[in-house]
């Protein structure tokens, strides 16, 4: 089964998707803010990472930019899901690395959950 | 040789009142860096009165209440210098130095954009505050709205469904509207364009028309696009912006069509030095009386008001924005009941 991971500080939605995400055959890894998730990227090695911009202590572009630091962790794919969305944050968000750059409030749950497939496969 | 007198005193009470009158810091200085005449607001900025300014050399200038040694470092003899940031005593200032001709001195503007900066800034960051204040419980609606809809949380029954699908629109509206605002707050926010990049008006036209390509299919409307010319001149444009005027312009055309009977065409040629953007549709037109409002904000046309589509109101004016800002022109022609056609035309180098 492949492993998501969900960084997402607003627990109403980080739980939506998690629900969405483990009904339809993947296993959802929850992470309530940037340490949490970078510690999670390590001792879970997820295949694919689901990560927010706007975050408590540490933000999405510094997770992004740690994330690709790390050799162990640098080549699983980061998809951000922000309700930023300016380009400048599109801009910077790719230059980090991020695979991709979706506003939550521009996608449904089945649609991120596609996203999700496309880069898996 | 009295004329010449008159004449010479003229221009120096005209510089005079220049000098006393100009909002920003202006100093004159003479061909031994001696300061000559300095207007009121150099005061200001530089906390320091005329009279220990006046008659002083340039690099010897200093006050009692504040560094000085910022501002005298940009300066070097004779150079001349744009529009250079300093930071003096928490304002941000722009400071130039022209030489007079013939080495008889300089003239040095200094130029306050403090307070522009900070609105500037202050404007950027309500943006991104709003998006993400209000996008994040839009966004928990749509989610679980989706959910319940998709039957992730047991089973809903036809009526349920019903409404639970209007509170979707509803909510689609609500972010729909939260999008166009910030439009039009990032369109605001600078006049200028963010990104101008060389390339083909066309190549945004085929782009945007593919974010259309579903609702196109729904409501059946026939949407052509022609280039007149095989290969337009290249423009100077930024994409994203652009991106949202086509839009918006398409978004009119195919929601004020009637379903099923829809005709829009779309040209592109070139005229003089311009390219010329033209769309033409079928629909429900602009009465002739609401001609002079259709580019203002919040403005919405009464016979489309009575459709009960969605609308904000802001999408011509951000459209008209976006186009000004590539120094081009935007204009229509309608007839109510029969359709619209609007314009635009973007010049390109020559």
């Amino acid at each position: 089964m492949k492993k998501v991971l969900i960084i997402e500080d607003d627990k109403f939605l980080r739980e939506l998707l998690g629900k969405k995400i483990s009904s339809l055959g993947y296993s959802a890894v929850l992470a309530i803010d940037g340490e949490d998730g970078l510690e999670k990227m390590k001792t879970e090695k997820p295949d694919i990472i689901l990560l927010d911009l706007i975050l408590p202590g540490m933000n999405g572009f510094e997770v992004l930019e740690q994330a690709k630091k790390n050799p162990t962790i640098n080549e699983t794919p980061i998809i951000i899901l922000s309700n930023l969305g300016q380009s400048e944050d599109i801009e910077k968000g790719l230059r980090l690395g991020a695979k991709d750059f979706l506003v939550k409030a521009h996608f449904t749950p089945q649609e991120i959950v596609n996203k999700i497939q496309m880069f898996l496969n | 040789m009295n004329n010449e007198k008159n004449s010479i005193n003229i221009d120096k009470d005209k510089i005079l009142i220049m000098v006393n009158n100009f909002p920003d810091g202006l100093l004159i200085v003479d061909e031994k860096e001696n300061i000559e005449l300095i207007s009121p607001s150099t005061e200001y900025l530089l906390k320091q009165k005329k009279e220990n300014i006046v008659g002083k050399n340039l690099y010897r200038i200093s006050s009692s209440e504040i560094d000085l040694k910022p501002l005298i470092k940009v300066f070097k003899e004779k150079e001349e210098k744009n529009k250079e940031e300093v930071t003096l005593n928490n304002l941000l200032l722009e400071v130039s130095s022209f030489n007079f001709q013939n080495n008889k001195g300089r003239l040095i503007i200094v130029h306050d954009v403090s307070r522009g900066k900070l609105v500037e800034k202050m404007k950027t960051e309500f943006v991104s505050i709003a998006a993400h204040q209000l996008r994040t419980p839009l966004s928990a609606i749509k989610w679980s709205l989706k959910m319940i809809l998709d039957g992730d949380a047991g089973e809903v029954s036809k009526e349920q469904k019903e409404l639970l699908e209007k509170t979707y629109s509803s909510n689609e509206r609500m972010i729909g509207l939260i999008n166009d605002l910030l439009n039009v707050t990032r369109i605001e926010e600078g006049r200028f364009l963010y990104n101008p990049e060389e390339m083909q008006l066309e190549e945004i036209i085929i782009n945007t028309l593919k974010d259309f390509e579903e609702i196109i299919k729904i409501k059946k409307v026939d949407v052509k696009f022609k280039s007149k010319e095989k290969q337009l001149p290249p423009l100077i444009i930024d994409k994203e912006k652009m991106t949202l005027a086509i839009h918006n312009l398409l978004d009119n055309a195919i929601k004020y069509t009637v379903p099923h009977k829809g005709k829009i065409n779309i040209f592109l040629e070139q005229k003089n030095n311009d390219v010329i953007f033209k769309i033409e549709d079928n629909g429900v037109g602009i009465p002739k009386d609401q001609y002079e409002r259709i580019f203002s904000r919040f403005f919405r046309g009464d016979n489309v008001i009575k459709m009960e589509t969605q609308g904000s109101g802001l999408g011509l004016y951000t459209t008209k924005n976006i186009i000004e800002s590539h120094n081009g022109k935007i204009w229509f022609d309608s007839e109510e009941g029969e359709g619209t056609t609007f314009y635009f035309s973007i010049p390109f180098k020559v």
